[in-house]
């Protein structure tokens, strides 16, 4: 439970340092809001309205009294509040998440497995080949390429938003690209340590074949690092979604951040990157949760 | 993805514990042995030398200034003027691109470095003391740590403004905390050794240990670190520009490229290709660089 | 290798059915699917300058402003008939016969009524018009509950007295702020609530998912002819290439072409959709703002030689191809008292260098900031790039920098940006909107950075709208403008660019409003059968 208290420890920190970071910026998001053909008076006086010209730690304590209570204050350019605009847009986010890390642990599971079976044979460089472009392609590339190509072009899919379970496919291949590249040479040089291990070739000569040996005693011991590497992957899900879901034009957590950016409103974008990396911390816990519940040493210990 | 990278670094080296004091194959041994044997790390090096040939030498290898417009010319394709044809201000696609990688480049590779620095610093002093010091530390670590690096990015960056020395703190910022991460856990497990005990012993002081044995026994971890970490930088970068976060117009830099070129992607592909194909090489030739270092400061490759 | 051979198969299998279940059915009739780049912040116009595509729709006002053989007018809408007094004060309006909410309760002059008080209750924006009516400023201190100026005779018959007489009044009544809501009906809901918004207008909201799209529904009360549009869906798709693509793949049926580039515009809607693109002038300026309190700028020979030094017509041409009209003062083309015969600064930027001399600047020695908003659009930016590049030629260092909106915004307001390229729209059809905004009174000329200095002008602007006779006002606005442009090079006007759109496939014909603004009526969209 140490581990809960730092968690949280770690959550308030992030919290207090996004909004100081996000306070002292100069400019003053109601001109923003009222738009060009507002005047000086107007300003002011919302800018009073909504409490902005209170000093710096009177803003954060209301914040998180406020917090606690699940009031994360309003969007100043959406109006709406901000913890019912995350709720609706978490929503898209995780289906996306989901899609795009079964993506890439299918496709990088596949290559890996493959590759390794066929060491050093033209397949196996073929899928290292995809691999690579999985790893150095920025994910805006990837986006542009499947989004031009399949949906435009072939029209095979629709070009944008969330209005059935087709458009979450190109935009699932867009972010999952990158780690699948990872997942697969992760998995290959994996497979092929256990496989070249001794205890391997015992059980080869035991007279088991080779595939059962391989989804029995190799998979299963690669199972420990890939799965604490799932609870890991929130972070890196998160930031590619952040342009995934802007070339897609799905509302979800990430374009809500991009949005909150341009329009400098200050309670959105805390909300979502506050929302974001408790999600972070969440997932940090329970990887090292399963970690040590999966780590065959501590478990011959207990 | 640099927390799997982590630990494959950490498991990598957990066997070094009894053969980093004396009889160590110097760096240079090393490096030849690694571009002997591994001809992608070779092609690698060869090319991340060629780019860095390119940056430093662009306005002689170009006539075009890097921000000359030409109205009248607008998204020409490439001939024999524009090598890579013109973008929508009418300016040399390839001028750009050249200008462009001392933005990307420098980018990837300066805030990577200061970030190295700093978070090894850190690492090594929390490692090394402990108690209130290494909490402190590793506290702030985890919550740099905790954002989705892109999240963290763009607040920075909204913080500062755009422009290219916002971006170089961004980066450097970010990356500290699992530079400090693996520098401690480095720490923890060198401070334990003979030979450190020994030094503690006779009375040299916390400094100089930091200084000789330790620092230098990190070394390795941390170069092979630095490379795998250059590409996330210019990606990142890529990815900033990309949101109209990062550089700013009318400067050049592969990622602002890459966007403005996407609306033309159907009457001017060359925009895009351009500037995505240069991020491309440079990602994957810091990788393989990486890779091919990893593989010859491994010992368990070195006892085969 | 059977293991490869399945694979293979169940891939092909998957892909197969996405493109079979993948072919659009045919859409709605009557349907209309347009895009927007960013989600409104409220459906209620009296908290918004920008959001006006509900008002337009859903509600109506005494009078519009349409476009009749070719030129603006403001013709009658809820009002049927009207008088004003001799002294241009007082107006005498009768509301058309038996126009009904869409909730069922008739229109009547106490409607009108609350929703002038409303704005000033409200304070929030729009303020300008109802606090011409004689008590308003009352009302917005909330020293009064109602209107002094504002008489309801019965159901369908009210005058409004004004406290200054003013010619544009009938048209700033056209302008959307000025929307009439059933006061009877309403609610805190009105704004973020669908339901809430009970007007008179031809359609009705049916659903907003914020941060995703909108959707309105014919309103088959509403008392005028009905529209060929049943249902309109409005997306938000931030990204301007993705709005392309849908467009080109016909998931949208009408692209605002605002947000593209003008070389997109040129190489795939001119050549391939040539017959279905709309064109209207964007009624407004762009121009170069010049802060007459910067040590360089504060000189007229300066401003001049920077006017001079500008090949306005080349931007046209190359930045906007050709889509854009040369503006020379103040007053654009389209807006009552335009004068087409102004005449603007000579592209001739060896008279600019000699004009520099004279006032004392060897080349390079003028230099100053332009300040680009970095949320422009990019042909925005590359107008401020050119400007800059153009103005190098001339021996004057113009630096550009960006800023972010709000970082823009402030230092603006402040009255300490050296230069910007700003742009204007018209509200409504009356040289005040613009004149006024940045030349009325003092502070209207500092916070949009021009402090411009001379006070007796500036009196003289403020004082135009109550020159009620329609040539004397006309005269007195083209001598402000020759004064403040031609005289004093207060900004240097470049152009009004085109506001372009574009149909789909299913629509018969557009007519965009008046102005050009991105908000359009449904009215004005006709569809094919």
């Amino acid at each position: 439970m140490k581990r809960l208290v730092q968690a949280l420890l770690v959550l308030l920190l992030v919290s207090l340092l996004l909004f100081i970071m996000l306070r002292i910026v100069p400019g003053n998001p109601v001109a923003v809001l009222m738009g060009e053909h507002a005047n000086q008076e107007t300003i002011d006086r919302v800018t009073a309205e909504l409490g902005l010209d209170q000093p710096i730690h009177v803003q954060f304590f209301r914040y998180l009294t406020g917090a606690v209570r699940g009031d994360f204050g309003t969007s100043y350019s959406l109006g709406k509040p901000v913890s019912q605009l995350i709720g609706s847009a978490f929503l898209n986010t995780l289906l996306l998440s989901l899609a795009a890390a079964l993506f890439a642990w299918i496709t990088g599971g596949i290559c890996g497995v493959l590759a390794a079976i066929r060491k050093n044979s033209i397949a196996d460089r073929l899928f290292m080949g995809f691999s690579l472009l999985g790893i150095s392609m920025p994910v805006f590339m990837v986006a542009m390429i499947l989004q031009y190509v399949f949906a435009y072009w072939l029209h095979w899919v629709p070009i944008s938003g969330t209005a059935d379970w087709r458009s979450f496919i190109l935009p699932a291949i867009a972010l999952g690209w990158n780690s699948a590249g990872s997942i697969a040479r992760l998995i290959r040089s994996a497979l092929l340590d256990i496989l070249e291990d001794d205890y391997i070739d015992t059980a080869r000569a035991k007279g088991l074949s080779k595939t059962s040996v391989l989804f029995r005693h190799a998979l299963r011991n690669t199972m420990l690092p890939t799965v604490t590497m799932m609870a890991l992957q929130f972070s890196a899900l998160l930031s590619g979604a952040v342009i995934t879901e802007t070339i897609f034009s799905i509302n979800g957590i990430g374009r809500l951040a991009v949005q909150a950016i341009n329009a400098r409103d200050v309670p959105l974008l805390q909300g979502t990157v506050l929302f974001s990396t408790a999600l972070v911390i969440l997932g940090n816990l329970i990887a090292d949760l399963l970690y040590k519940v999966l780590d065959p040493r501590t478990r011959k210990e207990a | 993805m640099l927390r799997k990278k982590e630990k494959q670094i950490v498991a990598a080296f957990e066997h070094r514990a009894g053969d980093e004091i004396g009889e160590q194959e110097t760096f240079g041994v090393l490096m030849r042995r690694m571009l002997r044997e591994n001809k992608l790390a070779a092609v690698s090096l060869l090319v991340i030398i060629l780019m860095f040939l390119c940056m430093a030498l662009a306005p002689m290898l170009t006539s075009y200034g890097e921000t000359d417009m030409d109205l009248l010319n607008r998204l020409q394709p490439p001939s024999g003027a524009h090598l890579l044809g013109t973008d929508e201000g009418g300016r040399d696609v390839l001028t750009r691109l050249l200008y462009g990688s001392r933005v990307s480049l420098m980018v990837g590779i300066v805030p990577t470095l200061l970030s190295m620095v700093l978070g090894a610093l850190l690492g090594v002093v929390a490692g090394y003391r402990g108690g209130l010091t290494d909490t402190v530390i590793m506290r702030l670590a985890d919550v740099v740590l905790a954002f989705p690096s892109m999240l963290l990015a763009m607040v920075i960056m909204y913080t500062l403004g755009g422009g290219l020395f916002n971006v170089f703190l961004t980066l450097t910022l970010m990356n500290w905390g699992s530079v400090a991460r693996i520098a401690r856990s480095e720490t923890l497990r060198l401070k334990e050794s003979e030979y450190v005990e020994a030094a503690r012993s006779i009375g040299v002081s916390g400094w100089n240990i930091i200084r000789r044995h330790i620092l230098p026994n990190c070394l390795p971890t941390l170069i092979v670190l630095f490379t795998l970490n250059v590409p996330a930088a210019i990606l990142t970068e890529s990815s900033l520009s990309f949101l109209g976060l990062g550089i700013q117009p009318p400067s050049a830099s592969w990622g602002l490229m890459v966007n403005t070129g996407r609306q033309y992607l159907y009457n001017a592909p060359w925009l895009s290709f351009a500037p995505s194909a240069a991020i491309m090489v440079a990602v994957l030739s810091f990788n393989f660089l990486g890779d091919g270092l990893r593989d010859v400061l491994d010992p368990r490759q070195r006892k085969q | 290798m059977k293991k490869r051979k399945h694979f293979v198969v169940c891939l092909a299998a998957v892909l197969a059915g996405i493109m079979l279940l993948g072919s659009a059915g045919a859409e709605e009739k009557g349907l209309l699917r347009t895009a927007i780049k960013g989600d409104i912040t409220t459906m209620d116009v009296a908290k918004t300058t920008d959001d006006y595509m509900i008002p337009m729709n859903v509600f109506d006002r005494l009078f519009e402003t349409r476009v009749v053989d070719g030129s603006a007018q403001v013709v009658p809408s809820l009002c049927a008939e009207y008088k004003v007094s001799e002294d241009g004060l007082t107006y005498d309006f009768t509301l058309r016969d038996g126009i009904q909410f869409s909730n069922g309760n008739p229109l009547t002059a106490s409607d009108v009524q609350y929703s002038f008080e409303r704005l000033l209750a409200i304070a929030n924006q729009n303020t300008d018009i109802p606090l011409e009516v004689a008590g308003g400023q009352e009302v917005m201190d909330k020293k009064a509950d109602s209107l002094s100026g504002f008489k309801v005779t019965d159901d369908t018959h009210f005058s409004v007295t004004l406290k200054a007489p003013n010619a544009g009044f009938l048209a700033e009544l056209s302008s959307p702020a000025m929307s009439i809501v059933d006061k009877e009906s309403m609610t805190d809901g009105f704004g973020t609530d669908p339901a809430a918004m009970i007007g008179t207008g031809p359609y009705i909201v049916t659903e907003w998912i914020t941060n995703d799209h909108y959707t309105m529904v014919y309103n088959d009360k509403y008392w005028g002819t009905e529209p060929t549009v049943k249902k309109m869906i409005v997306r938000v798709i931030s990204d301007a290439n993705t709005q392309n693509l849908m467009f080109l793949n016909g998931e949208l049926d009408l692209i605002d072409l605002k947000n593209q580039d003008g070389a997109i515009i040129q190489s795939q809607y001119k050549t391939g959709y040539a017959d279905r693109m709309v064109s209207v002038p964007n009624v407004g300026m762009t121009f170069l703002a010049l802060n007459e309190s910067n040590e360089f700028l504060k000189d007229v020979r300066v401003r001049k030689a920077i006017g001079m030094a500008l090949d306005v017509n080349t931007m046209i041409t190359a930045l906007y191809n050709g889509d854009a009209v040369r503006e020379n003062g103040i007053i654009p083309t389209g807006v009552w008292a335009h004068n087409d015969k102004m005449e603007g600064f000579p592209y001739d930027p060896e008279a600019a260098k000699k004009l520099l001399k004279e006032a004392g600047y060897e080349e390079g020695q003028v230099s100053f900031e332009i300040s680009m908003d970095s949320t422009a659009s990019g042909t925005v930016q590359l107008v401020g790039q050119t400007i800059s590049q153009m103005l190098e030629k001339a021996g004057i260092k113009a630096t550009v920098k960006s800023y972010d909106h709000a970082a823009w915004l402030d230092v603006r307001g402040s009255g300490k940006m050296d230069s910007f390229v700003a742009r204007w729209g018209m509200d409504y059809n009356d040289p005040a909107n613009i004149m006024y905004t940045f030349f009325g009174s003092v502070s209207n000329t500092q916070h949009r950075s021009l402090n411009y200095p001379d006070e007796e002008i500036i009196k003289r602007v403020a004082a135009a709208p109550a020159i009620i006779d329609d040539a004397a006002r006309m005269a007195e606005y083209q001598a402000l403008e020759k004064k403040i442009i031609g005289e004093d090079a207060a900004w240097i006007p470049l152009f009004a660019e085109m506001h372009l759109y574009c149909r789909g496939e299913r629509v018969e014909s557009f007519t965009p409003q008046w102005a050009g603004f991105s908000d359009f009526f449904g009215i004005d969209v006709v569809l094919k059968d």
